[in-house]
């Protein structure tokens, strides 16, 4: 698991990070990214490049984003 | 996984950038006439005066706060402006037209072109009104998304007065509400267009783009309600004939000091302090903002006309310092976006879209501009220096965006996609 929090970080370093992570993403390896805010533009770019995703918010109000490109890993299974 | 929203989160760049690659074009026009016409740009009224006054609200700033909302509406709306690229070619088109229509008709006393510009500018509102409108009614909660919805409909408000006084100026017949008419119209286009589109905008970026804590949930809903109630009650003030008008004016401006103090306190107070010319850009701007404020109401106390001046002029800056910090943000992540979602390797980060160094030269030459220009009124030569500041700003600024653009298709053409074979 490829953690990324990035709740103190300025836009647009997280979106960047998790990108670079994604384009280097092997086999079942999962992101958990973390963020306060949904990271709508990321998902267009997770879904037209092969990417799978599963995004909830806590009940904090901090959204966690499960990545993978493994389209036979159950997201919700790992999801925490 | 995604409820609802649609996925094609961003504009083309084409849509936003020929919005704001027309900025600073109009912008060299405006320093030109400020370097060979100081005098007249400077006297109230004067034809060349009111020529700039457009050129410098309608070509330069609400041309880059059209473009702004083109991705403003996809991000924040999830509801993207259908056909985005032909929606965007015909207002951009009958804008800039309609722009310098408005500008030649003042510059050379062309009455037929009042017009032509009206029919121009009121098309490209009501055009843009009716495609953005829809999208903002509904089932809208976000502030800021309701903040854009009065924005635009005080823009409708404000081109359709316009076009009145330009069947005026056409006709050189002006009746007894044309005085009230104006000011409906520049308070209207001032405060309901640009300060309530800016000011809900900086309640989504200022808390997104700079780790700050969020404004106060009563005052993102409640803002806009009393700026359209103030704005409502000076115009049945001016139009009632009823003493002392500049009450109305003093609440505007003391919601908007407030605006400009808790802004300040959260940039001051943000959680990360990473260097961003972006920031400096917010800043400036907000810090303009307090100055147009402070001098309108030295004006209202004093009756001394420069400062009336200095206050118009410090309330163009504001805007145009914020389309300038948040120009420096749209272009690189939007060409940085596009060129993700297409799958690219080698996309430059977007720091380097727009590099640091020449974000920094813009932010120098804009401040430098920005003495000149609040200098101007009490020294009317110093306008041509100003006019050469900020021909070098805007000289500047284009060759940035059109470097940005250039990055992009370049990597389309020649960049390396990613692929995932193991």
């Amino acid at each position: 698991m490829i953690l990324i929090d990035a709740r103190e970080l300025e836009h647009p370093i997280p979106l960047e990070m998790t990108v670079d992570a994604f384009k280097n993403l092997k086999g079942s390896e999962v992101i958990h990214f973390i963020n306060r805010r949904e990271p709508i533009p990321l998902f267009e770019i997770l879904t037209k490049n092969g990417g799978f995703y599963l995004s909830r918010q806590n009940s904090e109000g901090v959204w966690h984003i499960h990545i993978t490109r493994d389209p036979n890993l159950d997201l919700e299974a790992i999801h925490v | 996984m995604f409820e609802g929203l649609s996925l094609d989160q961003a504009p083309p760049l084409s849509v936003v950038m020929r919005f704001f690659l027309t900025v600073p074009v109009f912008g060299l026009f405006l320093s030109l006439l400020m370097i060979f016409a100081p005098h007249d740009v400077l006297t109230l009224s004067h034809p060349l005066s009111l020529a700039s006054i457009h050129l410098l609200f309608l070509g330069i700033i609400s041309m880059g706060m059209l473009g702004a909302l083109f991705q403003m509406q996809s991000v924040l709306g999830g509801k993207p402006i259908p056909q985005p690229q032909g929606s965007s070619l015909i207002i951009h088109t009958l804008f800039t037209l309609g722009t310098l229509s408005l500008v030649c008709a003042f510059a050379f006393g062309i009455s037929e072109l009042f017009i032509v510009a009206g029919v121009f500018l009121g098309s490209a509102i009501v055009y843009f009104a009716q495609i953005l409108l829809p999208l903002l009614f509904g089932s809208i909660t976000h502030d800021t998304l309701k903040g854009m919805r009065l924005a635009v409909i005080a823009l409708l408000l404000t081109a359709t007065l316009g076009i009145v006084m330009a069947t005026s100026y056409a006709s050189g017949v002006f009746g007894e509400y044309h005085a009230l008419i104006r000011t409906t119209h520049y308070s209207l286009g001032l405060i309901g267009w640009i300060a309530m589109l800016i000011v809900h905008v900086a309640f989504q970026v200022v808390e997104m783009f700079y780790v700050t804590t969020p404004y106060s949930a009563w005052c993102k809903h409640n803002v806009g309600r009393i700026l359209v109630g103030v704005l409502a009650l000076k115009v049945l003030w001016l139009f009632l004939n009823l003493p002392f008008p500049w009450v109305t004016d003093m609440i505007v401006i003391s919601l908007l000091l407030g605006f400009v103090v808790t802004t300040m306190k959260r940039l001051q107070m943000r959680k990360r302090r990473v260097s961003d010319v972006s920031i400096w850009f917010w800043r400036g701007g907000i810090a303009l903002l307090g100055i147009a404020l402070m001098s309108y109401t030295g004006y209202v106390l004093s009756d001394y006309a420069s400062l009336e001046t200095v206050s118009l002029i410090a309330f163009a800056l504001f805007a145009l310092s914020i389309i300038l910090g948040m120009m420096g943000k749209i272009v690189p992540f939007l060409v940085w976006f596009h060129l993700s979602s297409s799958g690219f390797m080698d996309t430059p980060i977007m720091s380097n879209i727009i590099p640091q160094k020449r974000s920094k030269i813009l932010f120098w030459l804009f401040s430098t501009t920005v003495i000149f220009a609040l200098l101007a009124p009490f020294y009317t030569n110093i306008l041509i220096l100003c006019g050469l500041t900020s021909t070098a700003m805007f000289a500047l600024l284009l060759f940035n965006l059109i470097a940005a653009k250039r990055l992009y298709h370049h990597t389309l053409r020649h960049g390396t996609k990613f692929s995932f074979e193991n």
